[in-house]
């Protein structure tokens, strides 16, 4: 089993102090795979990322990269691994293209041809001094340095934060021929969309602990569908039928969730009832998420504390 | 493979204080990561890289002042009875506890020695710590390292890199130094050059324990302004470790690495040993800094954050309110350094006084009759030094916060550019001011104790005081680099208290013209109580640095702000 996972995580904490920022998380990452890693500000995932890159020692729990130990094995397994933090820090007085070149030559031989072509790609000037970047800029000189090594796993903490579209565009472009090339991806991101479009599975946290994990198809399986139609009649007798939740009918229209597996009776049943208009959504990665983030939610609306 | 925790299956989110160990029982087991070395080369390539003129500088400063010192002596003493003469007249207490004296004071290498060695030894030992810290907590601490260290870097081969090259630039200087002392003939002339190579190896040898002290401390504090100023407590606790040794009966000497340097004694007993003494501290405090550098968590120091208040008092608004607040550390840090400092000095006195008692009149006489009160006026003038560090660290910190990009955030309130420098700048100008007061008092009730003159007190409080004025030209001169010239005015200011303590120590030797002396603030201040007060250049140095300061205010409200 490990051989096919990147990434492997098995109950591990991390404290720092007084804060427990990890309690227990689980995360597999299989090869060839994009892996969307979710979860709200300070919920645990530059951290994860840091014990996977062996700079944080982790209290307890397993943790294996690429089959290795990311604490002791560190140097062995960065070969084939490329990084790009979420707060990208350069050294002032060199230049973007230098960085780039200093932190592709320490992990494999640098390939100016597809530095160049990154560099294209992200429209980045590497002659600048990183001082003159800005944040969006330093983080593409991250991503191009990580996007131009043939490494076989990327690690990438939020990396679009400070991106525009275009450039978001570019990203998921260049992480799809990732993937085509047989290489792996471990995502971390708070942007639904990203995630939907990119990832193959997707692990989900909550203050350290995982509380979803699996691919989105699996994920939606176990939820429901929310459906809105417009019916002359009979709406009320759908309340009735199994698998079907939360009724309401509100100017014609009426709404309801369903059970995934009762979906196709009760579709048939609506279209018995000749609808003049029909909806359909399977729940997107963002109601997934907030799902388990109801309470937070509700404090937020309330404008309270929680 | 799809795993779901059900969220109502996790009631009241279980929190246990004691997470399992899997791991156990030997979860505190040490596992030391493998290859902790790879990337060594390229990481000494980058380190020279980014720092060749930094390395390119201290090299320079030490060695041309040992070269300029050497050069200008062999000019000067051409015969052995001015060198006598020199050696008489340097053997007071006053250049004991500043400079110490030679093991061979009567001869040119040792009037030398005398002259600039222990110059040249603190100069090199700051600069290396400095230049430790830049190329290791620095960066980790601003996260520049993590880039790296996600690549194939072995988790020591950056601080070893840096331990390479400054233990090359240690090396360096002291063959350099041995060098320039055979070139310029200090060596008499039967002696051959093993004088020299003492020399040479003394000076490489306290490089090398400010690089272990530097490395060690880069490893227990986590940023690194705490860094270097631990770094700094410790090559200026050497420091004075040494002077009491030299000024009492030489015990403490011993405890102090700058002593082990002096005890190696050029052209005296010419002993290598001492400097085995200094490789092996040298080669402890290393494997310290290594042994916690593979325990630690990146970017951590040793002790863990605490939570702090989630609340801030209303004064934290106003820009004095939260300086205040954010230089706490350092202002504490200073006042224990001046009390401690005057009461040693203070409390020295007495041997002093005793030394001078045993000389009897010859050395009344050396010293025209002012004899302990020049040493005090001496030892108020390094109070007022010491003062001058922390009213340019102050003042400098208006560029740093402008730098790190912090002051944006205070002048999107609504808060004028003058109104945030002025308030600012009240620290470093009230804070020297007691700072001096404090020193100057603690000095008078110590000396005045072991002489039973509790007058002492306010006359040495004064005499300290003096030197408020030198201290406002020394910050001015900072505020003023500040508003015109961003980009260099931390290293100008460091660079001119650097030279103003050059000037002290070996100010005659510079040959500098009376007027120059006469402009440089801490020459200009009357050397109180041995000298008589005179209040115009007082007054003039106080006009001059307030008028610097507002000069550099005025600048930074007009120009852009100006990040690193
Ligand atoms: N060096 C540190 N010291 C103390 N607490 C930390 C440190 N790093 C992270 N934390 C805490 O750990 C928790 C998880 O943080 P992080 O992993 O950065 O979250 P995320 O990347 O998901 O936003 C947060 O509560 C954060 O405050
Ligand atoms: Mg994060």
């Amino acid at each position: 089993m490990t051989a096919e996972m990147a990434v492997e995580i098995q109950g591990l904490h991390k404290s720092f102090g007084r804060v427990h920022a990890l309690r227990g998380l689980d995360l597999a990452a299989p090869v060839g795979q994009v892996t969307g890693f979710l979860g709200p500000n300070g919920s645990g995932k530059t951290t994860t990322i840091r014990v996977l890159l062996g700079l944080l020692r982790s209290d307890a729990g397993t943790a294996s990269l690429l089959g290795g130990d990311p604490w002791t094995d560190a140097v062995r397994l960065h070969r084939d691994l490329a990084y790009v933090p979420g707060d990208v820090t350069l050294w002032p007085n060199l230049t973007g293209g230098e960085t780039i070149d200093i932190l592709c030559r320490l992990s494999g031989p640098l390939e100016p041809e597809r530095k160049r072509t990154m560099l294209e790609r992200f429209d980045l000037d590497p002659t600048k001094k990183a001082r003159a970047y800005s944040k969006g800029n330093r983080q593409k000189v991250a991503l191009v340095a990580a996007l131009a090594s043939r490494a076989p796993l990327l690690l990438l903490d939020e990396p679009t934060s400070g991106l525009d579209p275009i450039m978001e565009a570019a990203f998921q472009e260049s992480i799809r021929e990732v993937k085509a090339e047989g290489r792996s991806v471990l995502l971390s991101s708070h942007i639904f969309t990203e995630v939907e479009t990119l990832a193959d599975r997707v692990v989900i946290i909550r203050e350290g602990e995982t509380v979803e994990s699996g691919t989105l198809a699996d994920l939606r399986h176990l939820t429901r569908t929310q459906v809105t139609t417009v019916l002359d009649s009979g709406a009320d007798a759908l309340a009735a039928l199994p698998g079907v939740h939360d009724l309401s009918t509100e100017d014609g229209h009426t709404s309801f969730a369903v059970d995934d597996d009762a979906l196709p009776a009760v579709l048939a049943e609506v279209a018995r009832l000749k609808p003049r208009s029909l909806v359909a959504s399977p729940p997107s990665l963002e109601d997934l998420f907030l799902r388990h983030y109801d309470d937070e939610l509700a404090a937020v609306h309330h404008g309270g504390a929680r | 493979m799809s795993t779901r925790v059900d969220a109502a299956a996790r009631p009241e989110q279980p929190r246990r204080p004691d997470h399992p160990d899997r791991r156990a029982p030997g979860a505190s087991r040490h596992r030391p990561p493998a290859d902790g070395l790879a990337g060594l080369r390229a990481s000494i390539g980058f380190m020279v890289r980014r720092n060749r003129v930094r390395l390119g500088v201290w090299f320079l400063v030490v060695v041309g002042l040992f070269a300029y010192i050497a050069r200008y002596f062999g000019d000067v003493f051409t015969t052995q009875e001015s060198l006598d003469d020199f050696a008489a007249i340097s053997d007071n207490p006053g250049i004991k506890a500043l400079t110490g004296l030679a093991a061979a004071p009567d001869t040119l290498g040792g009037a030398v020695w005398t002259k600039i060695w222990m110059t040249c030894a603190v100069a090199l030992a700051l600069g290396i710590v400095f230049l430790v810290t830049r190329n290791g907590r620095a960066d980790e601490e601003l996260g520049r390292t993590e880039l790296l260290r996600s690549r194939m870097l072995g988790n020591h081969a950056r601080a070893v890199a840096a331990w390479t090259v400054l233990a090359t630039l240690s090396l360096a200087i002291g063959l350099a130094v041995a060098v320039a002392s055979i070139a310029l003939g200090l060596d008499p002339d039967d002696a051959g050059t093993t004088g020299s190579w003492v020399l040479g190896a003394s000076l490489a040898g306290v490089g090398l324990v400010a690089l272990g002290v530097g490395a060690l401390v880069g490893q227990l504090a986590s940023t690194s302004r705490g860094a270097n100023a631990l770094g700094s407590i410790v090559v200026v606790g050497f420091y004075v470790l040494r002077m009491i040794g030299d000024l009492g009966d030489g015990a403490l000497t011993w405890a102090s690495p700058f002593g082990w340097g002096q005890e190696m004694a050029p052209w005296g007993a010419n002993r290598w040993w001492p400097f085995g003494l200094m490789v092996l501290l040298t080669a402890v405090l290393l494997a310290a800094a290594w042994l916690i550098e593979e325990r630690r968590d990146h970017g951590a120091g040793l002790l863990p954050d605490r939570a702090g208040r989630s609340d801030a008092p209303a004064r934290y608004a106003s820009p004095l309110g939260l300086a205040l607040r954010l230089q706490r550390g350092p202002l504490i840090g200073w006042s224990i350094a001046i009390v401690l400092s005057a009461m040693l000095f203070g409390s020295v006195a007495e041997e002093m006084t005793d030394l001078l008692d045993d000389a009897g009149d010859s050395m009344a006489a050396i010293l025209q009759g002012a004899g302990i009160d020049e040493l005090l006026g001496l030892l108020a003038g390094m109070i007022a030094l010491l003062t001058a560090v922390f009213a340019v660290q102050s003042a400098t910190q208006l560029r740093a916060d402008e730098a790190s990009g912090i002051v944006e955030a205070q002048l999107a309130g609504a808060l004028s550019r003058t109104r945030w420098a002025l308030m600012r700048l009240v620290i470093p100008a009230v804070g020297s001011l007691v700072l001096l007061a404090v020193g100057g008092a603690l000095l008078g009730l110590g000396y005045g104790a072991t002489i039973d003159d509790s007058s002492q007190t306010m006359r040495l409080m004064g005499a300290a005081l003096a030197y408020w004025p030198a201290v406002t030209v020394v910050a001015g001169l900072a505020v003023a680099l500040f508003g015109y010239l961003p980009r260099l005015a931390i290293a100008l200011s460091w660079g001119a208290v650097g030279a103003l303590w050059m000037v002290m120590v070996i100010g005659d030797a510079l040959n500098l013209p009376d007027w120059a002396l006469a402009v440089l603030p801490f020459s200009a201040t009357p050397t109180l109580p041995a000298e008589s007060m005179d209040w115009t250049p007082l007054v003039v140095m106080t006009i001059v640095g307030v008028g610097l300061a507002w000069a550099g205010i005025a600048r930074f409200a007009r120009r852009d702000v100006a990040l690193s």
